[in-house]
């Protein structure tokens, strides 16, 4: 299990950069990250066989904050605080989908 | 100057005869101690900076060795290593002492750490009720206590907290002033400071706690509690998983589970899920004890054997985690247990009085590991640029 050493919020390119501890880094954009908020409000509460994706369009990230020794949670602009993205979660979200193979 | 040392050690190491004056010196001591390894961390003890107040005179050697914990169960094992280093530098007097410094092992990305005064935070668990967690959770803390460590004992079971009852707890906790108020201040049994969720409920209100209120009073028993510096918090889980552990694992860092389990449920389900729950949040499992292991009979006192003994150090095997060590079935436990004294307080020197020492010890010794892990771990970086 892949654990995250560094994540850089790139301000300026709206994108979120996570180093992961085995030297893989992912890279996603804010409106991505925000669309699959795994929180039962964004998801449903069946079991997450296919990812919703949710559109808010422009969403900034304010807040990047460590929950526990498992996750990540990020307070965005509209609100919403809910989400609580583990390592395990950010890594299958990779874009690029290469990190998932490792 | 530490080439210095290590001529001398290789000359007499080669056979030569020793002369009248000692050939120590504080260099090639510390050479000669660095050849010494903690069995645990696998390190050598110059390295893991263990070794405090060298004084080295002629052919008098004096040292302490700052072990990482007070319930080191390697002490000899680490005397006869630094007596068999010193050995060829013709050492005459060898003054060792043991101190210990408990080092914290909370590892991991969290930066929430609500009690930063408490070095290690275990969480004693189990796949399911009636399997002597609260017993266990209860033991180890007198035993780390008896070895030397401060320890505290937190009962967080909201379906049966029992904790003060095995403690023989009877009054509430008290009021402490801080600098922002106040704190509550756990009473104190068997000399570990006491803290029960129970304390914070009416009787047999707990099965309704649910949602905002459970979350309220888990909120206090992790904030408002007044334990001042603590080595170890020994934690007495609810049973299973559910929403007190989510809580801990979010709020509290800590150092690492120990999984409780009887020789007959360890194959099952429950302790399997119990275990990657903990997995999923990221705290190691420390440990796993089996508890009424085998049986002491009362009436001829001889161990007799339970079916599947042995499940919980096969379980640990195949989990990959340490194993602490067996405790047996004896009518002693729960009738001292009833009337508010842990077994180990009343007989530590009984087979399961020892039992639980042993296993504490262990515990210590893995938690140093941790802490150790947890010193070398990259730790996360967040920024913004
Ligand atoms: N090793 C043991 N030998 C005998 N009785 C035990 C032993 N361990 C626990 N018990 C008894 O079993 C009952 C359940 O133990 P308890 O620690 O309350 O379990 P849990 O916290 O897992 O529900 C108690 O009456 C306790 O005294
Ligand atoms: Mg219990
Ligand atoms: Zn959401």
């Amino acid at each position: 299990m892949a654990v995250p050493v560094e994540i850089n919020h790139v301000k300026a390119q709206g994108i979120i950069r996570i180093t992961w501890d085995d030297g893989y880094s992912c890279e996603y954009t804010k409106e991505y990250l925000r669309g699959y908020c795994p929180c039962a409000l964004c998801q449903g509460h069946t079991a997450a066989v296919e990812k919703r994706f949710v559109e808010v369009p422009n969403v900034e990230l304010d807040v990047i904050e460590p929950v526990g020794n498992y996750a990540i949670g990020f307070r965005w602009s509209d609100g919403h605080v809910t989400g609580i993205y583990t390592f395990d979660y950010l890594r299958s979200l990779c874009p690029r989908g290469e990190c998932e193979k490792s | 100057m530490a080439l210095f040392g290590r001529r001398f050690w290789q000359r007499n190491a080669e056979g030569e005869k020793r002369s009248d004056m000692s050939s120590a010196t504080q260099e090639s001591v510390l050479a000669a101690l660095g050849t010494v390894q903690d069995p645990e961390l696998h390190k050598d003890i110059v390295t893991l900076g263990m070794v405090k107040d060298l004084a080295v005179a002629g052919g008098k050697v004096s040292l302490t060795v700052e072990l990482t914990t007070p319930a080191c169960p390697l002490k000899d094992q680490i005397k006869a290593d630094v007596e068999r280093a010193l050995a060829p530098l013709g050492v005459t007097e060898l003054a060792l002492e043991f101190g210990a410094q408990v080092r914290g092992s909370k590892a991991g990305a969290g930066t929430t750490d609500l009690l930063p005064s408490v070095k290690n935070i275990v969480l004693v668990a189990s796949g399911k009720g009636g399997v002597g967690k609260s017993t266990v959770a209860a033991n180890l803390a007198v035993a780390l206590q008896r070895h030397g460590a401060s320890v505290g004992l937190l009962d967080a079971d909201i379906y049966g907290p029992s904790v003060p009852i095995l403690m023989g707890v009877n009054e509430e906790p008290g009021k402490v002033e801080v600098d922002d108020g106040y704190k509550l201040a756990p009473p104190v049994a068997h000399g570990v400071p006491v803290m029960s969720i129970g304390f914070f409920l009416e009787r047999d209100q707990a099965v309704i706690w649910r949602g905002p209120m459970l979350g309220k009073a888990l909120q206090q028993l992790m904030s408002d509690v007044h334990w001042g510096e603590l080595d170890y918090l020994v934690v007495d889980m609810p049973p299973g998983t559910g929403d007190v552990q989510i809580t801990f694992s979010q709020q509290l860092k800590c150092s690492g589970a120990v999984l409780v389990a009887t020789p007959q449920d360890v194959a099952l389900a429950d302790v399997v899920r119990a275990k990657s729950m903990f997995d999923k949040v990221h705290i190691p499992i420390v440990g796993m004890v089996e508890n009424m292991s085998y049986f002491v009979c009362d009436g001829c006192g001889k161990q007799h054997e339970i079916f599947s003994r042995g499940g919980a150090q096969r379980a640990a095997d195949s989990f990959g985690v340490p194993f602490l060590g067996e405790i047996p079935m004896v009518s002693a436990i729960r009738e001292w247990g009833d009337k508010g004294v842990p077994i180990l307080a009343q007989e530590p020197d009984s087979p399961t009085g020892k039992a639980f020492l042993e296993a504490a010890a262990r515990l210590a010794g893995q938690l140093s590991v941790a802490s150790e892990a947890a010193e070398g771990a990259p730790g996360l970086k967040i920024v913004t640029t």
